[in-house]
């Protein structure tokens, strides 16, 4: 017997345009979220980039998937993590290109991190 | 018993294929069931038909195809994954396919039902 949901946590550590990782797990996290799964995202070292707003993708030949960022709502993937370590050590802002973004200090950032049953990494 | 999923997305050339290849090996040989691999990111390219590696290099392509073969092993392309890096079972009109047998072209719905199948779900 399982239950048939399970917690995703999606750990994305890698900058949004140097490969598809970032793409990639994006999808995944809204198709875990369309199968009504509870999905959290977690952004990381160059990861944190994934979130910066007023990003330009077409410039280096690629679709601008950022903008789908802001349809994790609609998925009801509201829980979103991003390290503030990560940040200072880039000279990263706050200044997100979606809402609801949780800055976390690392201790909190792992602790939160481990409470998922499933853990994806990008 | 515990039950296992893997989600593979190192291409063949990567030796975290062959670690993944080891442990699935393992925990089948160990009685261990293993409900399923996924193929996602450049790891598809472990279920191409017409892979050429050199005789003196690991061939990981045929140990998945042996895995299949031995424990009825599932082995789930990730279909978009798999249509961009060029593999496809309907290249034109005669229906060419560059998809070895032992794979089946899934959705990313099946990766949800094998994180929920499993009571682990290994990534490599």
């Amino acid at each position: 017997m399982y239950s048939p949901v399970k917690s995703v946590a999606i750990m994305n550590s890698n900058a949004p345009l140097s490969k598809a990782n970032a793409k990639d797990a994006l999808d995944i996290a809204l198709i875990f979220g369309s199968y009504e799964q509870s999905v959290s995202l977690y952004f990381q070292g160059d990861g944190v980039y994934q979130l910066i707003a007023h990003q330009q993708p077409e410039k280096v030949q690629q679709k601008d998937f950022l903008k789908t960022f802001a349809a994790l709502a609609f998925y009801d993937i509201e829980n979103i993590f991003i390290c503030h370590d990560s940040l200072i050590q880039r000279g990263l802002a706050d200044n997100f290109s979606i809402e609801n973004v949780q800055v976390l200090n690392r201790n909190e950032y792992a602790i939160s991190l481990h409470q998922h049953q499933t853990i994806l990494r990008f | 018993m515990k039950k296992l999923a893997f989600v593979i997305t190192t291409a063949p050339s990567s030796n975290l294929t062959a670690t993944a290849i080891n442990m699935i090996t393992a925990a089948l040989k160990n009685r261990i069931e293993v409900v399923g691999v996924f193929f996602y990111q450049s790891a598809v390219l472990n279920g191409c038909e017409h892979l050429a590696i050199p005789n003196d290099e690991y061939q990981t392509h045929k140990q998945w195809q042996q895995l299949h073969n031995d424990f009825n092993l599932p082995l789930h392309l990730c279909a978009t994954a798999a249509e961009k890096h060029g593999l496809s079972d309907d290249i034109n009109e005669q229906k060419i396919t560059n998809i070895n047998k032992a794979f089946t072209l899934s959705g990313l719905g099946e990766l949800v039902e094998l994180n929920v199948k499993a009571d682990r779900l290994i990534q490599l």
